[in-house]
């Protein structure tokens, strides 16, 4: 943190108390964000590849694609970033209850995403029969959008701890209750991106509300409790430890969900778009 | 939430809001995003539409490096370090597209890939 956090002048920007100006933690993710580039360079230069000179036998993408639900996918992720950047402004402020909002927000279209690959990579294999192994067009997409969602689900997991962590007492302790607070946050995003998107996706195609409601009731009685108890979780009016001070952990968050934005950027156009010509 | 977010920090100094300019810059992304969706349906010359499809995704990474990852207010060593993985993806790409490209590179088919097979025993 800044030399200045003592005085009551935190520059958010800078950190005077290091070699290099620039916060310790922010330095890390930046470093980590940039070796992160080389290996989506790598899957997807990968991808290309395969796409630019198809085996015999390879799926058709076209055939296979969705575009109206990837593009509904990169709005969400897109409107998802928003709502992260509001998140370190807010904290920037010292405004932890909008912080808190705005994280909750950025969780849950992050799961909009993921449910939105779930019901994709679903569709894929039992109805196109597009599968990892059945062909290089299968691997190499596969891999690609995996890696990323894998990215999207540790960017969410992250989150939910940042989230509670705003709840951590100022007084000390509590670390049990925090634990408890985690686990209901991850329950709720399981639940939601593994079976309430793609199930309301599903419903949006055809598929009947009550069957979707009787096929994962135990799943969804369970989110419904976790949900309940993130609600019960966030009534107590202690004063926390988290403020103004914790802004660069938030903008580290950030950055790495900022970064799986970007990245979805270049897969949306070359995976995606680039098929249609 | 409905929790009351105390904090312990009382300092009267904050950050001015970007809240109008994060606002815009998301709207500017949907609206880029939608343009280059419907770019794929016009009966446009392909080369076009790819340079297009290009050009716009580079803007949209790029209003989301400077503004939401705040490279446009950080030092710029931040930018440079990013920078430098960034290039170093750019030229693995290109080397990889080059090399696979070339004539040699390219798999091969059912026919020859069979051959290759009973030449090998």
């Amino acid at each position: 943190m800044s030399s200045h956090a003592a005085t009551g002048l935190i520059d958010h920007h800078h950190d005077h108390t290091t070699s290099t100006g620039i916060p310790n933690k922010k330095l890390l993710w930046w470093a980590f964000l940039a070796s992160d580039c080389m290996f989506f360079g790598a899957l997807i230069s990968s991808h290309l590849v395969y796409r630019l000179n198809p085996p015999p036998g390879n799926a058709i993408p076209t055939q296979i694609f969705n575009i109206e639900l990837t593009s509904f996918s990169t709005f969400i992720l897109l409107m998802s970033s928003l709502l992260m950047a509001l998140a370190v402004s807010a904290i920037q402020r010292g405004n932890v209850k909008s912080t808190r909002l705005m994280l909750l927000g950025t969780m849950f279209f992050g799961c909009i995403f993921l449910g939105g690959q779930v019901f994709e990579f679903t569709h894929f294999v039992e109805v196109k029969h597009m599968t990892l192994s059945n062909s290089i067009f299968g691997s190499t997409f596969f891999t690609l959008t995996g890696t990323h969602g894998t990215h999207v689900a540790i960017g969410v997991l992250l989150l939910g701890m940042m989230y509670v962590r705003t709840f951590k007492p100022a007084a000390g302790g509590g670390l049990f209750t925090n634990f408890a607070h985690l686990l209901a946050v991850c329950v709720v995003m399981g639940v939601s991106f593994i079976y309430l998107v793609p199930g309301l996706i599903e419903v949006i195609y055809g598929a009947s509300l009550g069957d979707l409601l009787r096929h994962h009731a135990l799943p969804f009685a369970v989110g419904a409790a976790a949900c309940a108890a993130l609600v019960w979780f966030a009534r107590g009016s202690t004063v926390v430890e988290f403020g103004e001070q914790n802004a660069v952990d938030v903008e580290s968050i950030g950055l790495y969900w900022h970064f799986v934005d970007i990245v979805w950027i270049i897969i949306f156009t070359a995976v995606y778009l680039l098929e249609y010509l | 939430m409905s929790a009351p977010a105390t904090t312990s920090d009382t300092s009267g100094h904050h950050e001015p809001s970007k809240f109008h300019v994060y606002i815009q810059i998301a709207m500017i992304l949907a609206v880029i995003t939608g343009v280059e969706v419907v770019l794929v349906y016009m009966p446009i010359v392909k080369w076009l539409v790819v340079t297009a499809l290009v050009v716009l995704s580079a803007v949209k990474f790029m209003f989301v490096i400077f503004f939401f990852m705040h490279l446009r207010w950080d030092k710029v060593f931040c930018t440079i370090l990013f920078f430098i993985g960034l290039i170093l993806a750019g030229f693995t790409m290109f080397a990889l597209l080059h090399l696979f490209g070339s004539e040699a590179g390219k798999p091969l088919s059912a026919a020859a890939l069979d051959f290759a097979r009973l030449a090998i025993g």
